[in-house]
């Protein structure tokens, strides 16, 4: 009876997995498929290089270089991920180490509530504070990549810090008694013991983070300016979520155009997965080394 | 135990999900039968021979039409509620005019793929588009739209200048004038900030055929998902320039300036008689011939009605 019973359970839960991962399966077989005709017709190289974004044009012929929403999105990314590692690890050090246990079970679940605020929310707070700030130092238009990455950098900050968190809690349990047995000063416990022993909670958050930074597209869109010109700290750019979003909706089905967006997507996915990759190595690498 | 439990749980959960996706779809095909039944029993009197509709009719494309012909919509499902109210001889189904807004791509392509019946367009149906809808393609031309080039109210620019060229124009969005002291010496050395609607857009379009005509525009040009976007930034930044459609600019009189262009003012009078030249028709198509319903509910777009929403949201009625 328990047998049968289990084996039931087993195979059903079975089905459903099976189900997940059909799904991710047809999705990356959907887009590489709907990227292919461009891939073909333009090529790689030049989807991946070209510096010229002109799907759309009366007299020459188009072109269809998309480094340029390629290089936005890396760089946004990465400013987003720096600017709230400093951020967010401070929090979470602060959390761990410095707040009582009650004051940290009253403030984790107002960062974790961050997370649940629509992305639109931040686009408009962004383009009425962020953008609105820069244009009052003298830009003449705000939106650039530097507001890209401030909005950004709040809008990720939740996943940073509670994971971060988690693991310093678990390293400042570790050592904490200790240290205090031994008359080490907290800020030497936090600093030297705490961080390095949750090098490998910050890496594992900054994939995360780094993950959601680049899939983000409406707030993005909304403080970044859209430009499709190489992007500046202080000027535009366009991230490659943001010029589907934009461009998808008018694409004709089926023409050369709407294959580059869906290929744009398929080098977004690329890039995440080898983003994903290299993270896992190098928490791969610190595991060995014991880190928690 | 507690597996035996869950496990039925998860079985109680699917059979769940797989009834309400019948219980989804079942209105759908038991609906017919019995409202063609109804009219039969209340009024055995009546001569009308009930006719077969589509309770639903759907629109897809221009974001810029999308409103009118959805306020339009609203008064339609205001005014009459079920379809039975239209004509007796329809089914006593609620009437449900559904309204997408993409871009004027969408509408050719949701018509020929079948997830619209109507596609909205705002600007002229390509030779391309026509062929691939076949035969039985219709258009039916609902309103002018105009683009006006508009700048920011607050700007010293509005009282300087009062009429544009298109060569101005032209090399203001291709970038090759950057700063609004190029403009006239008098102004601020400030960096002209201009806003486009995306590449693929309508107006884009319309804007190339009629201004651009080739010069690519320039990189640094602002990107907006839509033409309120568009005058929003305008509205927001006293450095923008834009080309605002004529809609928006009404509906913003008090924050946007809109420069004559060759001389002539973005008037109704001027968009209507052609002499304003940035302009595009507001329009949707099909493939093929509308049901009673589309038919009753095209009438009502084309009534004095329509006419008055369509002058509402800005537009210029075309009929």
């Amino acid at each position: 009876m328990r047998k049968t019973e289990d084996r039931l359970f087993g195979g059903i839960m079975g089905i459903f997995a099976l189900l997940t991962v059909l799904l991710l399966a047809f999705l990356v077989f959907f887009i590489v498929r709907e990227s292919l005709p461009a891939i073909r017709e333009v090529g790689l190289r030049e989807l991946l290089l070209g510096s010229q974004w002109r799907p759309i044009i009366y007299q020459d012929a188009p072109s269809y270089g998309m480094r340029n929403m390629i290089l936005s999105t890396v760089y946004v990314a990465a400013l987003a991920v720096a600017f709230a590692l400093v951020i967010g690890v401070g929090c979470a050090l602060f959390l761990a180490c410095f707040a009582t246990e009650r004051q940290r079970m009253w403030i984790m679940p107002y960062i974790d509530l961050l997370a649940s605020i629509p992305s639109v929310v931040f686009g408009f707070i962004g383009l009425y504070f962020v953008v609105k700030f820069i244009e009052k130092c003298g830009r003449a238009a705000g939106e650039s990549v530097l507001a890209g990455g401030i909005v950004l950098s709040v809008m990720i900050l939740p996943y940073m810090i509670s994971s971060c968190c988690d693991t310093m809690v678990k390293a400042y349990s570790r050592y904490g008694g200790s240290s205090a047995a031994l008359g080490v000063s907290k800020w030497y416990t936090a600093g030297e013991l705490v961080l390095p022993a949750s090098r490998k909670g910050i890496l594992i958050s900054m994939a995360l983070a780094t993950g959601r930074a680049m899939g983000e597209t409406m707030a993005v869109m909304m403080v970044l300016g859209n430009a499709i010109g190489l992007p500046r700290l202080l000027g535009k750019g366009e991230t490659i979520s943001g010029l589907i979003a934009l461009e998808m909706g008018m694409a004709e089905v089926g023409s050369i155009h709407y294959s580059a967006l869906y290929s744009a997507g398929c080098f977004l996915m690329v890039l995440l997965f080898a983003i994903n990759i290299i993270f896992e190595l190098l928490k791969k690498k610190l595991s060995r080394e014991g880190s928690l | 135990m507690k597996k035996l439990i869950s496990l039925l749980l998860v079985l109680v959960l699917c059979f769940g999900l797989v009834a309400c996706g019948a219980a989804q779809s079942t209105p759908a095909t038991e609906a017919a039968p019995a409202t063609e039944a109804a009219p039969a029993t209340e009024a055995p009197a009546a001569t009308v021979a009930p006719i077969e509709i589509d309770p639903q009719i759907h629109f897809c494309g221009s974001s810029s039409l999308a409103p009118v012909i959805a306020s339009i919509g609203a008064a339609y499902l205001e005014e009459y509620g079920t379809w039975d109210k239209v004509n007796p001889a329809f089914p006593a189904e609620e009437i449900d005019i559904a309204v997408t807004s993409g871009g004027s791509g969408d509408g050719p392509s949701s018509v020929l793929d079948g997830t619209a019946d109507f596609g909205m367009l705002a600007r002229s149906v390509k030779d391309s588009e026509k062929e691939a809808l076949g035969s039985g393609y219709t258009e039916y031309m609902v309103a002018s739209d105009a683009l006006t080039i508009s700048v920011n109210k607050k700007n010293p620019v509005c009282e300087i200048m009062d009429d544009i060229d298109t060569d101005t124009i032209r090399k203001i969005f291709a970038g090759e004038i950057a700063y609004w002291d190029e403009i006239d010496a008098s102004l601020e050395h400030k960096e002209i900030v201009v806003v486009i609607r995306d590449l693929s857009g309508g107006a884009a379009e319309v804007f190339e055929k009629n201004v651009m005509q080739g010069t690519p525009i320039s990189e640094n040009a602002i990107q907006s998902p839509s033409m309120g976007a568009l005058a929003a930034k305008i509205v927001e930044n006293e450095y923008a320039i834009g080309y605002a459609g004529y809609g928006v600019y009404q509906k913003n009189l008090d924050n946007l300036h809109a420069f004559k262009v060759n001389g002539v003012e973005p008037s109704e009078e001027n968009i209507l008689n052609g002499s304003y030249k940035i302009q595009r028709p507001c329009l949707f198509v099909t493939n093929r011939p509308l049901d009673a319903a589309e038919e009753a509910f095209v009438d009502y777009i084309f009534s004095d009605t329509g006419r008055a929403i369509v002058a509402e949201n800005g537009y210029i009625p075309a009929f």
